[in-house]
């Protein structure tokens, strides 16, 4: 626990590398970065209700985060995240869509139930293509995110169609108000509750349980927990699985609450968020709590920069983009491979 | 060879160097190490692993820069950590694992070795340059094959080609009879001993007495990074005084039942184990009957392999490598499928039985690769240690990690690893520790098979008698182990019965005492 902490306290000193980066393109592109600074950091925590907007960004995007976690802590880079997201709220959608009119008790469990499933199943054929046959599963959830993408834009424009709609934005019809597990504030008990249910949850299973501590190791070195005699397959797959059932469960939440109905092309950075939050919370799921308040507040200072301080919203995306640069630099994997790539010219 | 002719020796020394120290962070690898090698010479470096024999190669091939001391060539100084100019010198390395990448054939690395290879080239052209080299040095190989396609004796051949390609006068070797069977050390050293008449100086870093005594002129003894003595001509010592040297006096007393087999000083005879109380006769631990497995990338394919093994018996498997040696143990752990025969554990049936299952019934691994198979690196050491444990439940069971590095803490405080506490990363441990570790974890009161590949390569000599007692101990609880090891003393020293194995079949059997001749010339297939 403590080891995990100091990671993270690491992890935001590189967060606070990339804002100083972000300062110095701020200026050069003709901004006061600390007046850019100070209206990103009211918007996100400091104006009244600011912290509300916050946590209400924060809850799905750590839920998904704890899904990411455990895909890349059993080795498997699930960079899915999204599609599997999309694909959630899409049989949510169907689900809410079809059973409209039936008592709430009935078809919001079994929204929740269809959300899970559905990103289960979007991360489920790249899992076995990788354990069956190899399929590097970076290339295959990444063109899942794709084809999600285009899933969404064709439900949206044809079978889940809102036929009042406007023709500018295609989305399905509005959720109706008894399913609704929030506002458009989008903090309610039910979505508190499913985050902490699923942090709680996650952190056990990592933390607290045999299959925490072997996917540790297998995602560490997979040859040596083979050699124990454990079966890779078994638990990539239920990595894949597991990522892929909260991601969708995020999926869920969003049409169920905030969203309010299913916009196609909607939160298109949701689930890169969600792995950008799981890599600078150093795969700790404790971590990842905190780390999600922090992008939660960006999320939405992004919305507040542009509307009540005249600011572009692109540069949450710049601070975005430096975060996950300077993240992917301390792990520096590319690093070790030129040095020993030299090593190896020399010594021939 | 004589005191009287090295005294003839010129004065300009083909390598000399001057009080080398060379630090790796904490640890001093040399220090303050002097040593001058006359021309035209087979000079022998020697001592156990971790005495700094490597790092002194290295230094002067100009690879590691000392922090303190000179080189010089042929009378001439050169800068330390230079190795365009050690090898502007003519001072070449040929390193203990294989440095040549395996996809280019034997004629690309010749011309991308030597020191200025043309920008523009054509195979055909490469081949025919090289031709001659290869023939004058007696390799055989074919200019077309790949390194990867070589075997041991012939990719060792080309290295030393490549080595020579360049006008070398200086040529290093590292550990180079570690890879080889008996017979090709033998050509090794003729081939050396040629080299040696065409002028070159030849300094070779081994830990073997037997071999230095049969090939070296002088020899050097390191211990601990310090120069015990040296270089002294090979006439004026003798297997005993060396192998005390090598070792030093403190320790001798542990592993004074061992000493001979830890600094290969046998003569290659005797050595009788003790012997299996009629273990053979009750049903074996293991057996397997006839077992055939695909060839694949990492060997060859076991041909109708039978093997027994006894209740309180240790077998060892010789065999140059890769010969099937990392099947067998492959097809023991059900890594690889075993396409016909049986393997009975305790006396059931589980040729088709998962891995896991047969660690259940008491089959234990400690794998060849420590570092990739044995450990994870990167993960801590209690996380390591419970990895076996951990897979005997449910996944999903609850596990309390504080007990497990409780127990972890006593467990290998009673193995004697030394470290600092089990959350630190396995990586952080030393060679001796490490391996420590995975006894730690693979051998329990209910272990019933130990299989145990190279179980103390690269050990210094003190946690090499530590593994084997540590293994003569779990004989002595009932177990039956298998070892598999390159190092024929040491299967010489350990084993009640030792089978040999060539080209994936088990081609012949010996029990104590064990003769040199013999058994090398089973590996070579030459019997």
């Amino acid at each position: 626990m403590k080891d995990s902490l100091l990671a993270v306290a690491r992890a935001l000193a590189f967060v606070v590398l990339a804002l100083a980066l972000c300062g110095v393109i701020f200026e050069f592109a003709g901004y006061s970065a600390p007046e850019m600074f100070q209206s990103i950091a009211d918007g996100a925590f400091l104006n009244p209700g600011a912290w509300e907007g916050s946590l209400r960004w924060a809850m799905p995007l750590f839920i998904t985060a704890t899904g990411v976690i455990i895909s890349f802590r059993s080795g498997y880079f699930n960079v899915g995240a999204q599609g599997q997201f999309y694909i959630g709220a899409i049989a949510t959608t169907f689900v809410v869509d079809f059973l409209n009119g039936y008592p709430a008790a009935l078809v919001v469990p079994l929204c929740f139930i269809a959300g899970v499933a559905g990103g289960a199943v979007w991360a489920l054929w790249p899992g076995l293509l990788r354990v069956r046959s190899g399929a590097d599963e970076v290339i295959t959830t990444l063109m899942g995110n794709f084809i999600a993408g285009l899933i969404l834009i064709y439900v949206t424009g044809g079978v889940l169609k809102d036929p009042s709609g406007t023709g500018q934005v295609m989305a399905s019809r509005p959720v109706a108000a008894a399913y609704r597990i929030s506002s458009e504030v989008g903090l309610s008990p039910t979505i508190v509750g499913a985050a902490v249910v699923v942090g709680v949850l996650m952190w056990v299973l990592v933390n607290r349980t045999a299959f925490g501590v072997l996917a540790g190791l297998a995602g560490r070195n997979s040859t040596m927990v083979v050699w124990q005699g454990a079966r890779m397959s078994r638990l990539g797959i239920a990595g894949f699985v597991l990522g892929g059932a909260l991601a969708g469960l995020a999926g869920t939440i969003e049409v169920l609450g905030p969203n309010g109905r299913l916009v196609s092309g909607f939160l298109p950075a949701h689930g890169f968020t969600a792995i950008l939050i799981a890599l600078v919370a150093g795969l700790s799921i404790s971590g990842a709590a905190i780390v999600s308040v922090f992008f939660g507040g960006l999320a939405s200072a992004s919305l507040y920069l542009p509307v009540l301080a005249g600011l572009p919203a692109a540069a949450i995306d710049i601070i975005n983009a430096a975060i996950a640069l300077f993240i992917t630099a301390r792990a520096a994997p590319g690093l070790g491979w030129l040095t020993a790539r030299r090593r190896m010219i020399r010594g021939a | 060879m004589t005191k009287a002719m090295l005294a003839e020796a010129p004065t300009a020394f083909a390598l000399q160097c001057r009080d080398i120290s060379v630090q790796y962070g904490e640890v001093a690898a040399l220090v303050g190490v002097s040593l001058a090698f006359a021309p035209k010479l087979i000079h022998a470096v020697v001592g156990q692993n971790g005495a700094g024999k490597t790092t002194f190669a290295r230094v002067a091939a100009g690879i590691v820069k000392p922090v303190s001391g000179t080189l010089a060539i042929g009378g001439r100084e050169i800068p330390t950590g230079n190795v365009g100019q050690a090898r502007a010198a003519g001072v070449e390395l040929v390193h203990q694992s294989f440095a040549l990448p395996p996809s280019f054939t034997v004629a690309e690395s010749m011309e991308f070795g030597a020191e200025r290879g043309r920008p523009v080239f054509s195979r055909r052209g490469l081949e025919k340059r090289w031709q001659k080299h290869l023939e004058n040095l007696g390799v055989r190989a074919g200019l077309r094959d790949r390194i990867r396609d070589l075997p041991v004796e012939a990719q060792q051949g080309v290295e030393i080609a490549r080595a020579l390609v360049a006008d070398a006068k200086v040529l290093i070797l590292d550990e180079p009879t570690a890879v080889l069977s008996p017979s090709g050390i033998e050509k090794l050293f003729e081939r050396l001993k040629g080299l040696k008449a065409s002028g070159v100086t030849v300094i070779l870093i081994l830990h073997k007495i037997r071999e230095v005594l049969g090939v070296a002129d002088t020899v050097s003894v390191l211990r601990g990074g310090r120069l015990v003595e040296g270089p002294i001509a090979v006439g004026a010592t003798n297997a005993r005084r060396l192998s005390a040297s090598i070792i030093g006096v403190q320790a001798e007393k542990e592993i004074a039942a061992d000493e001979a087999a830890l600094v290969g000083a046998t003569a290659g005879d005797a050595l009788a184990g003790a012997a299996p109380a009629a273990a053979i006769n009750a049903a074996p631990v293991l057996a397997m009957q006839r077992v055939v497995t695909r060839a694949d990338s990492e060997g060859p394919g076991l041909e109708e392999v039978s093997l027994r093994i006894g209740r309180g018996e240790i077998v060892g498997v010789a065999g140059v490598e890769g010969n099937g040696q990392r099947t067998l143990v492959r097809v023991l752990a059900n890594l690889v499928e075993a396409r016909s025969g049986q393997i009975l554990l305790e006396g059931k049936d589980v040729t088709k039985t998962p891995l896991s299952e047969r660690r259940a019934r008491g089959l234990r691994i400690i794998p060849f690769e420590r570092n990739s198979e044995g450990l994870s690196l990167s993960s801590a050491l209690w996380e390591n240690w419970s990895a076996r444990q951990l897979l005997l439940g449910p996944a999903l069971r609850l596990i309390n990690p504080s007990w497990y590095r409780n127990a972890c803490d006593a467990s290998l405080k009673e193995w004697d690893v030394r470290y600092h506490t089990t959350m630190q990363a396995a990586g952080s441990l030393s060679g001796g520790n490490a391996q420590k570790l995975i006894l730690a974890r693979e051998i329990d009161a209910d272990a019933s098979l130990i299989i145990a590949a190279q179980p103390t390569r690269g050990l210094d000599v003190g946690a090499t008698a530590f593994v084997w007692r540590a293994l003569r101990d779990a004989r002595a609880r009932g177990c039956a182990v298998l070892i598999i090891s390159s190092d024929l003393d040491e299967l010489f020293d350990i084993c009640d019965r030792i089978v040999v194995m060539l080209s994936g079949r088990i081609v012949a059997e010996f029990r104590p005492p064990y003769r040199l001749g013999e058994v090398g010339a089973a590996m070579t297939g030459a019997h």
